[in-house]
C-alpha cells in the first residue's frame, strides 16, 4: 500500500543497470538509497526513484539483495547514470553494499575515525557499537584527486574555514591563480541523523527533520511530514496545507534575499552586504512574530500545523510590502554597481549538460537552463491550484544564479499574496493515527536550494524501519568542481556563495 | 533595555538576576561601559573565532547576524577573526561530530592564552537533539574545556550577544 503517484517495480539485480539506464535517458533521478528489510522479508533493498517527465508520477525501481556468502554487491549504475555517483558511495559506507565498477572507490560519508566494516544503517548494528568503535585519533587518510604537471600546486582549505561558516575540506589544484581542479570533501558534519530517526519514532522525528539543515527547517519538516502522512493515509486539512505553503515560501524568501546580500561579501561590497542583511533580518523578525521561531521551527507536526499564520495576515502583508520596496531598491543598487556586477558575470559557469547529468536541483540547476521545480513537476500542498512559472536563465554563471533568486523572490511574494487573498477551510491539523506496519511513502517539496526528498517505511511495530532524508545540497555539492574550473582562487568564495549549499544538509 | 544590562553587568562584575533585568527594561542603550570593561580585561578589543563543530547551521547564521547593522556587535569592541591565532574567545557551535573532534582540539590548542571557550546552542551544550547518536560526542565539553554556555536552538542573536558579555563578566570575577 502506497500513495497513488508512486509506481514501485521489483527489478532483479541483472536487469537493474539496464532499467535505470533506460529511465535516466528522460527521467530525473530524484534519490537512491538502500534499506535493511531483513526483518520483513530477509532482504536488503536498493531503491532508485525517478520522476516521470510530464506526469506527477514516480518510477521507483526496487532491487532485492541477499548476502549469499560473498557480500552484498550489484553492478554500479553510475557509468550510465552519473547522478547516482554519491548515492552509491553512501550505500557502500552505510550498508556495506558494493557498487561493482563504480569509478570512485573512496569512502564518502564515514571518515577514518569510524571502524571499517561496521555499517551504521544496518538494523543489527547499534548506534552504541558504532560510537564505541570510533577512534578520533585514528589516521584519516583521503586520497585527493591529484593533478600532475609543471607549476601545479595544491591548496588545502578547511575543515575549519576563515569565516562564520560550516566545515568542509577543499583541495584545489591550481596553476598560478587559476583553479584547474577542486576536489571537495564533505561529511565532517555527519551526525548519523537517519539512525536517530529510527530510534525517535515518527512523531518525535519532526523536530529532528527541522535540524537536518537549519535554514531549510520548514521545507525539510514539510517533506518529512508529507512522507509520514502519505504513508499513514492521513488527509491534512486544506487550511493546514495553505499555511504550510505560505511558510515554505517565507523560508524561500529569507534564504534568497539573504543569499543575494551574502554574495556581496564575496565581492567585498560591504554596503551591499549590509543592505541585504537588513532585509533578511526584517524577514527573520517576521518569522519570529508569526511562529515564535526565526527559523519557522515548532510549527509542523504530523497531521498539520500548530499555529494559524493566517491570523497575522496584516503583519505579513505590511512587512512584505516594505521588503518588496526595499528589495526593488536593493536590486537596482546592486545592478548599478558595475564593480560588483563585473565580478558576477561570466564567473563560475556551470554548463547545462554537466548540471543535468549530475542531477543538479534548485536555483543552481535553473540558472543553467534546467527548468525543473518540484512544485510544478509534483504538485503538493496547494501548489496545484497556484499559477506560477519556473524561472530559468541560460548562462549558468554567478550572475544567473543571483537573478534566478531575484525572480523567485517576486514569485514567492505573489504566491503569498494569493494565499492571503483566498479563504481556507478546515482546521489546522488532524489527530495522529497509529502507524500501520510495513507501509512506505515519499515526501517532498522544493526548498530554497532545490528539491528535498524523504522516504519513510514503518516496521512491524509502527516505528520507523527506515527514514531516508535527501537534501538539495547532497545533489549540488559535486557540481562545485565543475563550476570553479578555470576560475581564479579569489573567486571561489563568490562561486561558493552563489550556490550557498548546506554542509549539514548534505552530511546528515 | 539592553545596554543598561551591559553597563550594570560590569559594575559589580556580576551577572544580572532576572529581577534586576526586568527592573532595567525600557531604559536607553549605552555601550561605553561595556567597551571600557572589555578593554580593562583584555587591554584591547575582544576577538572571537567561531568554530562550527557539526551543527545544523542555524546557530552560525545567528552568529553572522551579530555583524549586521541591526545587532552590530562591533560597537562593543567585539569582532570575529579568521584565525584562532588572533582570537581571545572560541565560540563553538554543534554537538562535535566524530569527524570534527580533532579539528576542534587543534583550533583550541592554536588559540593563545588568555582564551575562553563558549558553547553556543543546545547541541553544543550536551549534544541536544543528536545526543546519543553514533556520529556525535554529546557536546563541546567532551573535547575542550568550556567556560560558559548559551542555551537555545538556536539562541537568538541578542541572546548570543548577552551570553558572550555575561560569560566574559563571570570569567573575570576575582
Amino acid at each position: 500500500m502506497h500513495p497513488v503517484n508512486e509506481r514501485y517495480q521489483d527489478v532483479g539485480p541483472e536487469e537493474f543497470y539496464g532499467q535505470c539506464a533506460a529511465l535516466a535517458r528522460k527521467s530525473i533521478l530524484r534519490t537512491m538509497f538502500a534499506a535493511d528489510e531483513r526483518e520483513l522479508d530477509g532482504h536488503f533493498k536498493v531503491y532508485a526513484v525517478f520522476s516521470v517527465p510530464g506526469e506527477d508520477l514516480f518510477d521507483i525501481l526496487v532491487m532485492r539483495l541477499r548476502d549469499e556468502g560473498r557480500g552484498l554487491s550489484y553492478r554500479s549504475i553510475t557509468p550510465a547514470v552519473p547522478a547516482a555517483h554519491w548515492y552509491e558511495r553512501e550505500m557502500r559506507d552505510m550498508f556495506g553494499i558494493t557498487p561493482e565498477g563504480h569509478p570512485d572507490d573512496r569512502p564518502l560519508v564515514l571518515h577514518g575515525m569510524y571502524e571499517k566494516g561496521l555499517y551504521p544503517l544496518r538494523r543489527d548494528v547499534t548506534a552504541e557499537s558504532v560510537r564505541q568503535a570510533v577512534d578520533v585519533g585514528r589516521e584519516d587518510y583521503y586520497r585527493y584527486m591529484e593533478v600532475k604537471g609543471e607549476g601545479v600546486y595544491e591548496i588545502p582549505v578547511g575543515p575549519v574555514h576563515a569565516g562564520i561558516i560550516e566545515p568542509g575540506h577543499f583541495r584545489f589544484s591550481a596553476v598560478g591563480e587559476t583553479i584547474y581542479y577542486l576536489d571537495p570533501r564533505l561529511f565532517f558534519k555527519h551526525k548519523g541523523v537517519e539512525k536517530l530517526f529510527e530510534r525517535m519514532g515518527f512523531e518525535a522525528g519532526v523536530a529532528l527533520s527541522e535540524r537536518v539543515s537549519g535554514v531549510s527547517s520548514f521545507s525539510h519538516s514539510t517533506a518529512y511530514c508529507l512522507a509520514v502522512e502519505r504513508m499513514s493515509g492521513i488527509e491534512v486539512p486544506s487550511r493546514a496545507k495553505a499555511a504550510r505553503t505560505l511558510l515554505v515560501e517565507l523560508e524561500r524568501l529569507y534564504n534568497h534575499i539573504g543569499d543575494i546580500g551574502n554574495m556581496c561579501a564575496g565581492t567585498g561590497f560591504a554596503v551591499g552586504y549590509a543592505r541585504g542583511a537588513v532585509l533578511k533580518e526584517t524577514l527573520m523578525a517576521l518569522n519570529d512574530r508569526l511562529t515564535g521561531s526565526r527559523y519557522l521551527r515548532g510549527v509542523n507536526a504530523i497531521g498539520g500545523v500548530s499555529r494559524d499564520v493566517f491570523k497575522d495576515a496584516d503583519d505579513i502583508i505590511s512587512t512584505l510590502d516594505a521588503v518588496k520596496t526595499g528589495f526593488k531598491g536593493f536590486m537596482g543598487f546592486l545592478l548599478d554597481s558595475i564593480s560588483h556586477v563585473e565580478r558576477l558575470e561570466g564567473t563560475g559557469i556551470l554548463g547545462r549538460d554537466i548540471a543535468f547529468g549530475l542531477g543538479a536541483t534548485g536555483p543552481a540547476a535553473r540558472a543553467s537552463g534546467i527548468g525543473d521545480d518540484v512544485r510544478r513537476a509534483h504538485p503538493h500542498l496547494t501548489y496545484g491550484s497556484l499559477v506560477f512559472e519556473s524561472h530559468t536563465r541560460g548562462r549558468g554563471d554567478v550572475f544567473s544564479r543571483m537573478m534566478v533568486r531575484a525572480d523567485e523572490v517576486e514569485c514567492s511574494m505573489s504566491i503569498i499574496e494569493s494565499l492571503l487573498d483566498q479563504s481556507h477551510e478546515g482546521g489546522l491539523s488532524v489527530p495522529a493515527v497509529k502507524v500501520p506496519p510495513g507501509r512506505q511513502a515519499l515526501g517532498y517539496t522544493e526548498g530554497p536550494r532545490g528539491s528535498i526528498f524523504y522516504w519513510v517505511k514503518s516496521d512491524g511495530g509502527g516505528m520507523p524501519l527506515r527514514v531516508k532524508a535527501r537534501s538539495a545540497s547532497f545533489c549540488n555539492w559535486p557540481l562545485m568542481s565543475f563550476a570553479v574550473h578555470g576560475n581564479i582562487v579569489p573567486d571561489f568564495p563568490l562561486v561558493n556563495k552563489s550556490f550557498n549549499l548546506s554542509y549539514s544538509g548534505c552530511d546528515l | 533595555m539592553f545596554g543598561t544590562m551591559l553597563s550594570n553587568m560590569f559594575k559589580g562584575n556580576q551577572a544580572l538576576s532576572r529581577e534586576a533585568l526586568e527592573a532595567l527594561a525600557g531604559k536607553p542603550v549605552t555601550v561605553a561601559d561595556a567597551a571600557e570593561r572589555l578593554h580593562a580585561i583584555f587591554r584591547r578589543s575582544v576577538r572571537i573565532r567561531q568554530v562550527d563543530a557539526g551543527s545544523c547551521n542555524a546557530c552560525e547564521w545567528e552568529c553572522t547576524a551579530l555583524t549586521n547593522p541591526v545587532y552590530d556587535i562591533q560597537r562593543f569592541g567585539v569582532d570575529f577573526v579568521a584565525s584562532p591565532r588572533h582570537a581571545d574567545i572560541l565560540l563553538v557551535t554543534g554537538p562535535v561530530t566524530m569527524a570534527m573532534a580533532e579539528a576542534l582540539k587543534k583550533t583550541y590548542l592554536a588559540t593563545p592564552e588568555p582564551r575562553l571557550v563558549i558553547a553556543c546552542g543546545d547541541c553544543a551544550k550536551d549534544g541536544g537533539i543528536y545526543r546519543g547518536g553514533y556520529g556525535v560526542m554529546d557536546g563541546v565539553s567532551s573535547v575542550v574545556p568550556v567556560n560558559g554556555y548559551i542555551p537555545g536552538c538556536p539562541p537568538r542573536p541578542a541572546a548570543i550577544l548577552m551570553g558572550i558579555l555575561n560569560i566574559l563578566a563571570q570569567a573575570t570575577v576575582k
